[in-house]
């Protein structure tokens, strides 16, 4: 579970997350919307270990672990992913995916040969065959369609068996069909992860979450179920106030 | 930018590295095994010094084509080595094991204080704080009279290596150079097996996009710093055996020319494969010496080489063999 208390981040004299409490509950669906410029990336980098919050707590089961930075809330079970692929590409979709396994097996193993390190690579493609890319297991990243680019990022945070996913726009530039797909797998992880998930498509926000939490402006406008927040005039105003320029 | 781009180009070759075949290492060590009988003495003493300046290349290898650091200042390691080498036979042992002891220290912790700061710089900065440390290196030792000045310490005695039952006596241009070939091939060796591991994945993940490996769960740092650790290590083998092959040690061991040497071998014979950089070290001693029978500018040469493999062949010598090693490579 993510608790985020009081978090505050400004960009010189822009405020870009201010003072945001939310519950990211265990094993749920949480949703961040917004427009553009909300602060939604901001609220993702701030509990990531990206940047730096200016104010404000970030817990993690009840600990605190603000400030702390990426590899220490990767090893405590905080997997991002990003807007934008970022993944190996030089590398095989399978090195990718056990590169991510392996930083959590034991520290002894660190000099053992990997060309024997036959457990490792088996629970690397068991979690491409999950994300169904273990066709593509010997492929360059590089190689990959960007619908499976996308999907290997997300089995990239996987592979390390975390405790909170975060996902950065999963279905960015995607086709229907490959949203679609990305409904059922964020579905079927639910449960296993608590999600955190920033989207802009409306209809799979609506589709997956438990909890949905509207920012405008860095601050948070709304919180609710998903038939509560599309209920809400507020919501419908900062959106159409967005979508018309009116800032 | 270029720079930096340069750097992942070269890099980028490194992924070439996992197609190379098994046979690629015998086959290259029965030539070199038969070379003392096939050539005089002159060009043994070539070879000696092609393996040493190898044992450099291979030691920028595992920072350009694992870790993706430019060095252009790991001669500095291979003129520490050479010259406390020099110092401990001129003036405290002559055992050879005590003074590789005493260097492997000394470098340990010179690399470990450079290192720390060093590999907090990216891109084009490594690569400059790595040659400035080179060259105040350098420029210490030439003023310092302690240390010979610019003629550097002459008349080092050459020791032999004692080994339970008996001794090598480096003396012999065979038994030197039979000791530098086991010394380079078990350095290889040693340095492949290092990074045939998690370990050695983690540098690659480092050099493919250093900046999403923490999201993971590794701290760059640490993988970034041993590699620097291993590879002065290496460079410091190479340094050990250069005043017995000499007989002196000068200044420019530290110098700009030898590191830059050094990044052409990787480059000629191939960045990420670390057995290309030795075949590089060969091609490009061999080259020289030639070259230098001929002309006085055969840095130009050098110059020329190093721009026509980047541009034509940035996967070095290694990348042809891709081809033929993709078939052999088991599925």
């Amino acid at each position: 579970m993510i608790a985020v208390r009081g978090l505050c981040k400004s960009f010189g004299g822009l405020r870009a997350v201010a003072d945001l409490d939310f519950v990211a509950r265990e094993g749920g669906v949480t949703s961040i919307i917004g427009p553009n410029g909300a602060g939604k990336s901001t609220v993702f980098n701030l509990i990531a270990g990206t940047m730096r919050a200016d104010a404000g707590r970030v817990e993690l089961g009840g600990r605190d672990i603000t400030g702390l930075p990426p590899q220490r809330l990767a090893r405590l079970g905080i997997a991002r992913s990003f807007q934008i692929s970022n993944l190996f590409f030089g590398l095989s979709a399978l090195e990718n995916v056990r590169l991510a396994a392996q930083a959590h097996a034991p520290r002894r193993d660190f000099l053992a040969r990997l060309d024997r390190a036959d457990a490792l690579v088996a629970r690397a493609r068991a979690t491409l065959a999950e994300f169904g890319l273990v066709d593509l297991a010997g492929e360059p990243a590089a190689n990959l369609s960007h619908g499976d680019q996308r999907r290997l990022e997300i089995a990239l945070c996987m592979a390390s068996q975390p405790r909170v996913l975060m996902l950065d726009e999963p279905t960015q530039g995607m086709s229907p069909a490959e949203t679609l797909a990305v409904d059922a797998l964020i579905r079927s992880l639910a449960g296993r992860v608590s999600v955190i998930v920033i989207e802009h498509d409306i209809d799979l926000v609506m589709s997956i979450s438990d909890r949905v939490i509207v920012l405008h402006q860095g601050r948070k406008l709304f919180e609710g179920t998903p038939a509560e927040v599309s209920g809400s005039s507020a919501v419908r105003d900062a959106y159409l106030g967005a979508g018309h320029g009116a800032a | 930018m270029p720079a930096a781009s340069l750097v992942q180009r070269l890099g980028a070759a490194g992924a070439v590295r996992r197609g190379i075949v098994g046979w690629i290492v015998p086959a290259l060590l029965a030539p070199a095994l038969a070379l003392p009988w096939l050539v005089g003495d002159f060009y043994v003493r070539l070879a000696i010094e092609a393996f040493l300046l190898g044992a450099l290349a291979l030691s920028v290898d595992i920072l350009l084509g694992f870790a993706g650091l430019l060095s252009l200042g790991q001669a500095m390691y291979f003129g520490l080595s050479a010259y406390l080498t020099a110092l401990c036979y001129l003036h405290v042992t002559q055992s050879f094991w005590l003074v590789a002891l005493i260097v492997a220290f000394a470098v340990a912790l010179v690399a470990a204080v450079l290192g720390a700061v060093a590999i907090r710089a990216k891109g084009v900065y490594f690569a400059l704080i790595t040659f400035g440390a080179a060259e105040i290196a350098g420029k210490i030792v030439h003023n310092t009279r302690a240390l010979g000045g610019s003629d550097g310490l002459l008349g080092i005695p050459v020791p032999a290596i004692a080994l339970p039952g008996f001794d090598l006596p480096l003396r012999s241009n065979l038994v030197f150079y039979y000791v530098v070939l086991a010394v380079v091939v078990l350095v290889y060796l040693a340095v492949n097996r290092i990074l045939a591991t998690p370990f050695g994945s983690v540098l690659s993940a480092i050099r493919d996009n250093a900046s999403r490996v923490p999201y993971l769960g590794y701290n760059p740092f640490w993988y970034k710093f041993f590699a620097y650790l291993l590879a002065a290590e290496v460079a410091a083998a190479g340094g050990l055996f250069y005043p017995l092959l000499r007989g002196f040690v000068g200044p420019d061991l530290f110098g700009f020319e030898i590191s830059t040497q050094s990044v052409v071998m990787a480059l000629v014979g191939g960045v990420g494969t670390l057995i290309g950089p030795l075949v590089g070290g060969v091609v490009i001693t061999f080259l020289q010496s030639v070259l230098g029978s001929y002309t006085e500018r055969h840095l130009f040469v050098l110059g020329i080489i190093f721009i026509l493999f980047v541009r034509f062949l940035p996967g070095g010598l290694f990348s042809l063999l891709r081809g033929a090693s993709a078939r052999g490579r088991a599925p």
